[in-house]
This record gives structure tokens, sequence and C-alpha cells, in this order.
């Protein structure tokens, strides 16, 4: 049995006749199932694990990047196949996963191929998209091998599992962080000086890793997810092929 | 702060190394300072500090202005800045006019740039099993005109016994 969490977004006007024909589309493939409207302070794990007790074998996701990152990070441990339907307006772990936007999805749905995927893991919680802890004066311990610090002492870390990340260089161009095959990456970049009107920095750095420590003598702010908190260390670790999804063919990985 | 990114385009746009940036796995910035044995199963990019032991199976470069104060073991390596330290690579070893490199170098393949300074002992190992080769193959064959005078000996002897008994 299939269940289809909606995101609260979806409720609008725009997103109606859209909605009504992927429905369509699921209904013609045999793959129709319950439909559930996530609501703000609902825990995706919690429902689940009550769908997963009453026979659901598939959970799939309607929404955009922050719909697919907000369920997978809480519900990441449940034991069900996941799939994603992408609508809307930012989708990049979409095209990561190789599910084309739209109405489109509900083909590479109805094919259920199937891939096992790396998920990150910090302060017990896992991330899906990615990490972002912003200019602080961190050091970093590698899988307790080796450890990167900066001369200027402010830092900024991102550690990318699937979502895409674009950094701004000194000159206007642009670093793209691009998700890899799975594997945890962090990318690191050290503020050069404080300008008039503008912070200058120097190129990033990157180191694939599995597990990384992060410590500060003051508070840092870490964002994963979409969601954000204050810590003076934390440990990152690669959570291998945790979570099974359904993918399309021309993934990126 | 940031826009939305386009998976498609490449992580470094203007990178102007040696090596294209699909191919780097790891890099270590400029200002970066890095502390602890540092091994990688990919290619290497240098551009800041490396205190410590570096080693890859695979493609290592140190650039202009990067320093590794330890001993570096990479499959290839290309090195424009400074290793303190034995460097020792597998297969080809490149050092370019900015290379300077205080400790010993062993490699098969070396090409050196005008410019470059070595303060130490350069083996290439190419060069080595041959004169082990020759002496052994001296020795050897030294020993098989031995065995063979002892043999044609023992046939004498044979041949001279045989001889009484019949």
């Amino acid at each position: 049995m299939y269940i289809y969490l909606y995101d609260n977004f979806l409720r609008q006007k725009k997103y109606e006749s859209q909605m009504k024909a992927i429905e369509n589309r699921l209904t013609d493939f045999g793959i129709a199932g319950k439909i559930l409207r996530l609501q703000r302070f609902a825990n995706p794990e919690v429902i689940i694990e009550d769908e997963i007790k009453r026979g659901a074998t598939a959970v799939i996701i309607v929404g955009n990047d922050a719909t697919f990152g907000h369920i997978l990070s809480r519900a990441a441990r449940c034991d069900v196949i996941f799939g994603f339907l992408p609508i809307g307006q930012q989708n990049d772990i979409a095209n990561v996963l190789g599910i084309p936007v739209g109405e489109d999805a509900c083909d590479v749905l109805s094919k259920r191929r199937k891939v096992f995927l790396d998920v990150g893991w910090f302060n017990n919680r896992y991330f899906v998209s990615q990490l972002h802890i912003p200019f602080s004066p961190i050091t970093i311990e590698y899988d307790e091998k080796f450890r990167v610090s900066s001369q200027s002492g402010l830092m900024e870390l991102v550690v990318c599992n699937l979502q895409p990340f674009i950094w701004r260089g000194n000159k206007g161009d642009e670093f793209v962080v691009h998700p890899q095959d799975g594997k945890l990456e962090a990318f690191i970049r050290p503020m050069k000086k404080v300008g008039l009107f503008r912070k200058q920095y120097e190129d990033p750095s990157v180191f694939p890793f599995e597990e990384m420590v992060v410590k500060s003598t003051t508070p840092f702010e870490v964002e994963a997810d979409g969601k954000q908190s204050k810590e003076t260390k934390i440990t990152i670790r690669l959570a291998k092929s945790r979570i099974n999804m359904i993918v399309g063919k021309d993934r990126k990985f | 702060m940031f826009q939305r990114p386009s998976p498609n385009i490449a992580l470094s746009q203007q990178d102007n190394s040696h090596v294209s940036p699909d191919e780097v796995e790891t890099v270590v910035g400029p200002s970066v300072h890095v502390e602890g044995d540092f091994s990688s199963e990919g290619n290497i990019l240098v551009k800041g500090m490396v205190s410590g032991n570096v080693q890859t199976s695979r493609l290592l470069t140190v650039e202009s202005g990067a320093k590794i104060t330890a001993n570096v073991k990479a499959g290839n390596a290309v090195i424009s800045g400074e290793i303190k330290g034995n460097v020792r690579v597998s297969d080809r070893l490149e050092l370019t006019e900015t290379a300077r490199i205080s400790g010993d170098i062993s490699c098969v393949i070396l090409a050196v740039e005008p410019g470059a300074l070595i303060v130490g002992k350069v083996s290439m190992e190419g060069m080595t099993p041959e004169k082990k080769r020759t002496t052994k193959s001296r020795r050897r064959l030294t020993k098989l005109v031995d065995d063979t005078d002892d043999d044609t000996n023992m046939e004498d002897e044979f041949s001279e016994e045989d001889s009484i008994d019949a």
C-alpha cells in the first residue's frame, strides 16, 4: 500500500490542477494510495510508523527540497521504501535523484528502481540534504587522524549529502558544491578579512570523510535540513545505506 | 546571500591548477592548516600548509606557496611548492621551477624544470634492480660454471669407475 505525504503548501490553488493530473496518473498506474497532509508541527516519524503498522509498504513524499529534508531527517530510521514526487520551485534534490518535476515523476515511481542512500548523522539526528555552519571560530578533526584549522580563525563549513550548495567568491565567481556519489564531503572556507562593504574569502577546501568532530570554545550556529541550533561540539558521521529510495534512471550517482 | 545552485556546474570554474576540478577529491585550500597524518584514496591538491605525513595512491599536486612538513607518499606527483621530508612516488614525479624539496626522493620517472631545488638523495627505482641482477647473475654464472666443472669431473670419475668395473 502506498502512502502519499503532501506538504502544506500544496493546498494553494495554483497547484490544484497539477495535483489532480498527478493523482489521475497514479490511478492509471495502479499505485494510488492514502493521502496525508503534513501540518507544521506534525512529527513525520510517528505518522509513518503508524502507517507501517497499518500495512504501508511505500511512503511517497510530495513537495519540494524542504519537504524532503523535513520528513527524512526524522523518518530515516523507518523501515519502509521512500519515494519522491517533486512539485513546484526549489527542487534540486529531485534532479540529483533523477526524478523529473511534476507529472512525469509518476513514471519513475511506477518503475520502482530502488537504491540505498547514505545519510548524515549529527548529535542524535539525521540530515539528508546538507549541514551548514556559518563563519565561526571552529576547529575540525577528521576521522581522529588530522585536524584542520584556519590562520584567520573564522571558517564556514558545509557538509553536502544530496542537496547542492553554492558559494560566492571574492570576484563574483561562484563555487558550486555539488553532491557526489553518496559519500559525505565537507567544504570549508576560511575568511580572509572583513572589508568595509563585504567580507573577503579564501578558496574553499574539500575533504571527503566518514566522521568529523567540530569544536569551538564559543557556541556556534548549526543548520541541518533547515533546522537551526547552537552547539559547542558536534560529531558528524556517515550513516551508510540508511534510506531505501525509489530513484530515476538519470540519477547523478 | 547564497543563490540557488544548479548541480551541473563544476566545483571550481576558475581553477588554474594542473588537474581538472572534477578529478580532485581532496583540496587543502590556502590559509588552511592541516595537522596530523593525512591520507586519501583520491587525488589531493595542496594549496595550504600540511604538518604530517601525506599519502595517496593517486595524484598529489602541491601548488606554489604550499608547504608540507613531513614524508610524502603518492602514485604520481606534481610539486610546485615546498616539501620538508622524504618524497616517495611509485610512478611519475614532476618538479616545476618553484619546487623546493629538502629530503630524499624516490620515483620511477622524474621530470625536473630548471629552477627546482633539491637537497637530498635521488634514487630511481628503475636502476636499482639492474645492478642487483648483474651482481646476482655474475654470482649465478660463477656458480653454474663451478657446478658444470664439478659435473664434468663427476662424469669423468664415473666413466673411470665404469671403465674399471668393466
